[in-house]
């Protein structure tokens, strides 16, 4: 591994992974650390009991069903864009380890396909419901509303995702060496295997990690701690 | 403004900082889909009335001040000092709003703009800029509170004329108002007019309830104002007097916001929890024709007639269907409004907006969805059980010439009442 790379693609990871739970430990228990406010203003109707609370808070975070009625298009997109950002979230654990049931199943050419396609499609909804965010930001009423966090954010991913796809759609390394590159990371001796190190491809790996490293390392200050803040603010509706 | 100024308006956000309030003013996504649930921002179509907006007024001022980020990058958020410029636009917006939470409703987050609002209320009342209208009413009620000695004759001699009309109705000479009893069961808080005394008067009579009537007006300007010392001076007076009397429940007129400060704010204001039930004549009214204590004739009206959600009683408390049933029972042609329910349209004229005849012009264009939703109906009555709501739809019916009757609940249930 070259110097650049190990910096980008090996330290600098571990500091982002730092800053990432530190980051969101800290917010989430200076949440838990402000007092509530001595009154129960929810809205109704709300469920009675405890667990139904519960039920009603967890499908109106994940589903959000009133947006549903109100704003269908943004419900849409919104709901492609976090569907397909968790699949893709999902199929980048493959590199952490091999989804075993899936190859046995499908043999390891089905598997290739498999995650060509699913990638590959979630990899251009998610583009194209970023670049949708990004362009309605610039519209009104949206922009009037908006502050560069807003756009900051829309371009740090939408970058993430063009690297990704880059590397998706116009790598020629296979998945088996980038597993071994995360593999070299999580034994905390970040290297590439000859076949990476010898790709053109690895500055786009680079470069998709650094974005990513950055998106991280904000994610802790930014708007994003709605990923947990969704869930405990629709719990004080139905309070 | 010096740099000291700002600083301590800004710090009436950390001294008002709780859970709920930081959670809204960190996650907010900025995706509008708050937009199209605020009649104010439907209607005008003005980007300040949008609940985002309006809640990035006061973010604007608290990541600038309170978060590293902020601190570090202002520009990042649009980091704002609560300058001249923003005060006037805070007071333009904050006061604007009626408190309806429909945003919230729509809000993904469930995001409570008028929570993040009362901040802004708060900050306008430390720069010396409160609503002065406002502020006299609230005023004016405190010093009742103090002088009640002087009123009280006043008030005795002004109902006079209501009582006969008690009698009359009720066909019993010997029916008087019930004033300062002690241990009465209940004690009932009226509103400013007989309008909200003679009918609840005739409904407890013939429930042979054991009530006795408030010297003081339940509507709550300090409230309103955003200033919650006031506040809890306007309604401690009532407290005080229930617990003067000793009574088991304070219930509440037909209004919506004094209900609400009644049942949900004053124990967070006053730090105490209240010895006594707080309800709503509407549970009470729902109560007495469910226990067969009062009984109305069925269909007694029969020209067309729908019902409006009041959002302090319906989204807001909760009653959806008790309302409603006694409607459909005096009722023989009810309809519904759409949207209704907790997703009912908002009147234009909660929060206070009534009151402010500055505001008059605004209330009747963002009305406007109120009166569309009014006449799809085709009813000629509209039964609404809030005195700020019908404030509001008696304006609306003259400006747009709806030609409807509005009317409250305990009205309708006297009117059908059998005695
Ligand atoms: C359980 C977790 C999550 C829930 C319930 C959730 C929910 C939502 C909702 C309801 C919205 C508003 C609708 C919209 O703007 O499309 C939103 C916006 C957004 N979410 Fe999430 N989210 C979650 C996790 C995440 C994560 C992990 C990311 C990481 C990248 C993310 C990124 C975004 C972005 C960038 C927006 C704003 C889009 C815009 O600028 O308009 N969310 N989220
Ligand atoms: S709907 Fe909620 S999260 Fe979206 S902009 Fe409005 S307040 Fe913010
Ligand atoms: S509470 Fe009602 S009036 Fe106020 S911002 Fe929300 S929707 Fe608009």
């Amino acid at each position: 591994m070259d110097l650049f790379s190990f910096t980008i693609a090996g330290l600098m990871v571990y500091a982002a992974l730092a800053v990432f739970f530190i980051g969101m430990t800290y917010r989430i228990c200076h949440w838990f650390s402000t007092p509530k406010a001595s009154i129960r203003l929810g809205m109704f109707p709300k469920p009675k009991t405890r667990s139904g609370r519960w039920l009603k808070m967890l499908k109106d975070t994940i589903l959000f069903p009133q947006a549903l009625d109100v704003d269908p298009t943004m419900w849409f997109m919104a709901i492609a864009f976090h569907v397909a950002g968790l699949l893709i979230f999902f199929g980048h654990l493959r590199l952490i380890k091999e989804f075993t049931p899936i190859v046995s199943a499908l043999g390891s050419k089905g598997m290739d396909t498999l995650a060509f396609v699913t990638g590959g499609t979630f990899g251009i909804v998610i583009t194209v419901v970023v670049i949708y965010y990004l362009f309605r930001r610039f519209a009104s009423p949206y922009k009037d509303i908006s502050v560069p966090e807003d756009y900051l954010l829309l371009i740090l991913i939408l970058l993430v995702i063009t690297m990704g796809n880059h590397l998706r759609f116009f790598g020629d390394v296979h998945v088996a060496d980038y597993r071994a590159y995360v593999q070299s990371v999580l034994l905390f001796r970040p290297s590439f295997d000859a076949a990476l190190a010898h790709s053109s491809i690895r500055w786009s790996l680079v470069a998709h990690v650094f974005l990513a490293n950055i998106l991280l390392m904000y994610f802790p200050f930014s708007k994003l701690t709605h990923t947990v803040g969704a869930f405990l603010a629709n719990l004080v509706r139905s309070d | 403004m010096p740099g000291k100024k700002l600083e301590t308006l800004a710090g009436v956000i950390d001294a008002k900082m709780n859970r709920q309030l930081k959670l809204y003013l960190d996650i907010c996504a900025r995706c509008a889909i708050c937009r199209d649930a605020c009649h104010q921002y439907v209607t005008t179509q003005d980007v300040r009335y949008l609940p985002a907006y309006r809640a990035e007024l006061i973010r604007r001022i608290y990541k600038k001040y309170f978060t590293k980020t902020g601190q570090f990058v202002p520009s990042l958020y649009e980091g704002r000092d609560p300058d001249e410029n923003l005060l006037e636009e805070l007071y333009d917006v904050m006061y604007a709003c009626t408190g309806c939470r429909r945003c919230m409703y729509y809000c993904p987050y469930s995001i409570d703009t008028t929570w993040i609002q009362s901040v802004g209320k708060a900050m306008l009342l430390a720069a010396g800029k409160g609503s002065e209208m406002l502020t006299q009413l609230a005023d004016a009620a405190i010093d009742k509170g103090k002088n009640i000695d002087l009123y009280k004759d006043i008030m005795r001699d002004v109902l006079k004329t209501a009582e006969k009309e008690m009698q009359d109705k009720v066909g019993d000479k010997e029916a008087h108002f019930p004033y300062d009893k002690e241990g009465a069961n209940v004690l009932y808080a009226a509103l400013a007019g007989t309008h909200s005394i003679l009918p609840a008067a005739i409904i407890f009579h013939m429930a042979k309830e054991d009530w006795t009537l408030s010297m003081f007006e339940a509507a709550n300007y300090g409230y309103f104002l955003g200033d919650a010392a006031k506040a809890k001076e306007i309604a401690g007076r009532i407290i005080d007097e229930a617990k003067k009397l000793k009574v088991k429940e304070v219930v509440v007129s037909e209004c919506g916001h004094a209900h609400r400060v009644f049942k949900f704010f004053y124990e967070m204001w006053a730090k105490e929890k209240l010895p006594f039930k707080v309800s709503s004549i509407l549970d009470k009214v729902s109560e007495y024709i469910t226990d067969g204590r009062i009984s109305v004739d069925p269909g007694k009206i029969d020209i067309p007639v729908t019902y409006h959600d009041p959002c302090q009683v319906g989204r807001n408390y909760g009653l959806f269907e008790e309302p409603r049933a006694v409607v459909k029972e005096i009722c023989s042609d009810f309809r519904e409004m759409t949207p209704n329910r907790a997703k009912n349209w908002c009147c234009g004229g909660g929060g206070g907006l009534v009151a402010e005849p500055a505001l008059e012009e605004f209330r009747k264009t963002t009305g406007k969805l109120k009166v569309d939703q009014i006449r799809d109906t085709g009813a000629k009555m509209v039964v609404s059980p809030c005195e700020n709501c019908r404030l509001q739809l008696d304006t609306l019916n003259e400006h747009y010439k709806m030609d409807i009757e509005i009317t409250s609940m305990i009205d309708l249930v006297v009117r059908a009442l059998k005695t």
